[in-house]
């Protein structure tokens, strides 16, 4: 059983986290907070450790340096089904390339999450269906993903990621798979669903136009991360 | 430099070293004296085999099959090895899908510490060795072990097939596409979860094929297990043949053919289906 802490004002909280492959630190002395229902965008090249940061905080990978902490806990002192626990309860993921299982309609992979939690298939189908809808796909709740076009599958993911309303969704580079005008929708559709629902967003992107949605921008760069 | 208009082959012809076209013509030759070597070191005596006396007795031989032996009774004989075979190879094979399903998984883990590492080795070599011994030598291994009848044949099937199905099942499970299970792991999943809601799924049509195929193959085996004493088909085979009993040996080879081609139209129709080619 995880323990949270009460009175923490932040859900996401960094503080000289550092991560090296063998002898070269891909991240150095990276401190941020982040607060319930603020949206920030990280910036950077490819090969900044962007993702790597996300799969810290998701418990993924542990940090070489530095503290951890999501809604409260330190999650660089949790054991691996423990993390996996944190994760399931706390947040939600949307990737570039949607990672939808081919095999399952549109409402079964969005179920997964609340399958996950425990959920009997019956009231998490609905509910899947009902943010199915939230997100414009009510009536593709039983088509496969490979029915969907690539802005389809990305509110799918969306969806998925949002279902089981986790305090924090972490997005890598979420419309990266899209052409610009599709990529504008669904970026609308990520602030739009994340504001509403109260949550916050940690989202890594290397474009400009994506970071725009957000409340605050950083840079992670060589010098470690800088407000963009 | 190759000139602008050359084709594939022109430019192949040109771009191959005389270093290879050397090594080349030495391995054909080697090849060619490889053969010469054999014949003349067998003794084939294939003017024997062509002689007058002996094609007479070939064709008297052959002519002893005809027409099959086709009372009812021994139809009805027939009728029940042919079910013994046909279930000798299903359950052989059914056993390998589970035994060769778990060995895979652990044959196609990712080895994180020296000690899983010894694990996946241990288990491929397992493997290896299951698939190495022919079924014809399990089957005599069977038959000292656990006496003459369908069961040892069973078991001689289903051990070479856990070394063929493993290894299958194991190549198939590592390289199947990573981004559902990244997606579950991501989600909190547990590895039993991540195994049966996006390994096995996507694995399942992949193992089905492989195991229907090797279906196929035990059938034709099961045919011939019998001659070692293994029940079936293969044992009525060697019994009838064992007396110069043609007529009935040669109804015996007709329900071989028939069961044979059934399973492999059977067997074609539903890995198509599975695999959507």
């Amino acid at each position: 059983m995880i323990e949270r802490p009460r009175g923490d004002s932040h859900i996401l909280s960094l503080r000289g986290v550092g991560k090296r492959y063998g002898p070269r630190w891909v991240l150095r002395d990276v401190a941020m907070t982040l607060a319930p229902g603020e949206l920030v965008a990280l910036l950077g090249e490819s090969g900044a450790g962007k993702s790597t940061l996300l799969n810290l905080i998701a418990g993924l990978e542990a940090p070489d340096a530095g503290e951890i902490e999501l809604a409260g806990v330190p999650v660089h002192t949790l054991d691996a089904d423990a993390s996996a626990g944190l994760r399931r309860s706390t947040l939600g993921f949307q990737f570039q390339a949607f990672h939808l299982i081919a095999h399952m309609s549109a409402a079964h992979n969005v179920a997964i999450p609340l399958l996950l939690n425990g959920i009997g298939q019956s009231e998490a189908l609905a509910r899947a269906q009902e943010v199915l809808a939230q997100v414009g796909l009510g009536e593709r709740g039983a088509s496969l993903p490979s029915e969907l076009s690539g802005g389809e599958q990305q509110r799918v993911a969306l969806a998925r990621a949002l279902v089981h309303r986790p305090a924090l969704l972490l997005a890598d580079e979420p419309t990266g798979n899209l052409d610009p005008v599709t990529a504008d929708v669904a970026l609308s559709l990520l602030a739009e669903q994340v504001r509403g629902r109260g949550a916050a967003l940690l989202m890594v992107t290397h474009s400009e136009h994506a970071a725009a949605i957000a409340d605050r921008r950083f840079r992670l760069g060589p010098d470690g991360l800088v407000p963009a | 430099m190759n000139a602008p208009n050359a084709t594939p082959e022109a430019t192949l012809a040109v771009d191959t070293p005389p270093a290879s076209r050397r090594r080349a013509t030495l391995i054909v030759a080697a090849l060619l004296a490889l053969v010469a070597a054999s014949f003349a070191t067998l003794d084939l005596q294939l003017a024997a085999f062509l002689e007058p006396d002996a094609v007479g007795k070939m064709r008297e031989f052959a002519g002893g099959f005809f027409p099959p032996e086709a009372s009812p009774a021994f139809l009805a004989k027939l009728a029940w090895a042919s079910l013994e075979t046909l279930a000798m190879s299903a359950l052989g094979t059914l056993i390998a899908m589970v035994v060769g399903l778990l060995l895979a998984i652990l044959a196609a883990r990712a080895p994180r510490t020296a000690g899983s590492a010894l694990l996946r080795s241990g288990v491929r070599l397992l493997l290896n060795a299951l698939r190495s011994i022919p079924e014809l030598v399990w089957a005599a291994l069977w038959v000292i072990a656990a006496g003459l009848g369908p069961f040892p044949g069973t078991l001689a099937l289903a051990a070479h097939t856990v070394g063929v199905l493993g290894r299958l099942f194991a190549d198939t499970l590592e390289n199947l596409p990573a981004a559902p299970a990244r997606a579950l792991r991501d989600n909190g999943a547990s590895e039993s979860a991540v195994f049966l809601y996006a390994t096995l799924p996507q694995a399942t049509p992949q193992l089905m094929s492989y195991s229907l195929y090797r279906w196929e193959n035990n059938i034709r085996a099961a045919s011939i297990l019998g001659v070692v004493g293994a029940g079936g088909l293969g044992q009525m085979l060697h019994f009838h043949l064992s007396l110069f009993q043609m007529r009935e040996a040669a109804s015996v080879i007709v329900a071989m053919l028939a069961i044979v081609a059934m399973v492999d139209a059977l067997s074609h129709v539903a890995r198509r289906r599975l695999t959507g080619s």
